[in-house]
């Protein structure tokens, strides 16, 4: 993964976002707004399926109208993530926390799949965990020192 | 107590010595301002675009405002406490942060916006309650309320990155770059 990293970093797209300071912030400000956005609709089915808002709807239509604002989140956060990954490769490409997140990200779309087949309460709780970790692993790229020896190995 | 030697003792206590020389600490404390963060401002999207006729019309405003203010305030108490406890940390670095400071008067915006709609729109909640939309008064909240989280989201990013802990007041001979490499982002 190093040396794709350090190819990556040299690409012209890249130092495009490395020679202007206020383009990681910027993407990073839109990766979180579409989490915002993300978190909004997901937390709304999830609370559907717990009983604990929009009871006086069916959970098909509670999907109806979060569903298309969970893709267009996503189809963002694909988008301002690819774009941080070209701008900044050896901090997210190297980083624990980043491939820790990406293992969620997973586990969080597989729980959701199942939720929406077979709506359950505690799965609802665990499906909307998983996405509180993913968001908390995500902003522990910035810290990835926190995995100590595990994130010094990555970077080697 | 003089307030501007506030943020000087803030930081001198054992709370902040204690998050300052935590490796965990203040990661998991800034992680979890972004999970509050996002709740809230996931959760005001969903009544802002009810408010403007863009998303769940078919449900009652009333009914809609019950069911997610009360994630909202929660989310909300989480990123404040999350938030105190990261100003602690560094306050007198924060207390000068320019962007820092525009963020919470964006916030007191909000609140200003909130309380704007509180004697306005809501009061006559009954005769619209039903409708696609809310009156333009409370149309006029709902993008106004759109505009502040959306900034508040840019500047909680900006404070990041523009955050050192060896900025003083009135020292502005820093080289930006060295510091730029000791902030975590």
């Amino acid at each position: 993964m190093k040396p794709f990293a350090e190819w990556l970093a040299q690409t012209a797209p890249s130092l495009a976002i490395q020679n202007h300071e206020w383009v990681i912030p910027t993407i990073q400000s839109i990766h979180i707004l579409a989490i915002c956005a993300f978190m909004g609709a997901v937390l709304m089915i999830d609370l559907r399926v717990l009983g604990w808002a929009w009871r006086d709807q069916g959970l098909p239509e509670t999907t109806a109208r979060f569903g298309p604002w969970v893709w267009w989140a996503l189809g963002a956060l694909f988008v301002t993530g690819v774009l941080m990954i070209v701008g900044e490769p050896p901090r997210e490409l190297l980083a624990v926390s980043f491939w820790m997140k990406m293992a969620l990200v997973a586990v969080a779309a597989a729980v959701h799949a199942t939720l929406l087949r077979r709506p359950a309460k505690p799965l609802a709780a665990a499906a909307f965990l998983v996405v509180v970790g993913v968001i908390v692993l995500g902003r522990l790229i910035a810290y990835d020192y926190v995995w100590g020896s595990w994130s010094t190995w990555l970077k080697e | 107590m003089d307030l501007a030697a506030l943020p000087a003792w803030l930081e001198a206590s054992a709370l902040a010595t204690t998050i300052r020389n935590s490796l965990y600490l203040f990661a998991l404390i800034e992680s979890f301002h972004v999970v509050g963060v996002s709740i809230v401002v996931g959760t005001v999207l969903v009544i802002d675009l009810r408010l403007l006729g863009l998303a769940s019309i078919r449900r009652p405003f009333s009914v809609i405002a019950t069911d997610v203010f009360r994630w909202t305030w929660l989310a909300f108490a989480l990123a404040v406490a999350t938030g105190v406890l990261m100003f602690v940390t560094n306050a007198s670095s924060y207390w000068v942060n320019t962007y820092f400071r525009m963020k919470m008067a964006m916030l007191v915006l909000a609140g200003v916006n909130m309380a704007a709609f509180e004697l306005t729109a809501r009061r006559s909640v009954a005769t619209w309650d039903r409708d696609r939309a809310a009156p333009p008064a409370g149309k006029r909240v709902a993008v106004l309320s759109l505009a502040i989280w959306v900034v508040v989201v840019f500047l909680g990013r900006w404070v990041g990155f523009t955050l050192s802990t060896t900025t003083a007041p009135g020292n502005d001979e820093i080289n930006l770059e060295e510091l730029e490499n000791l902030i975590p982002k």
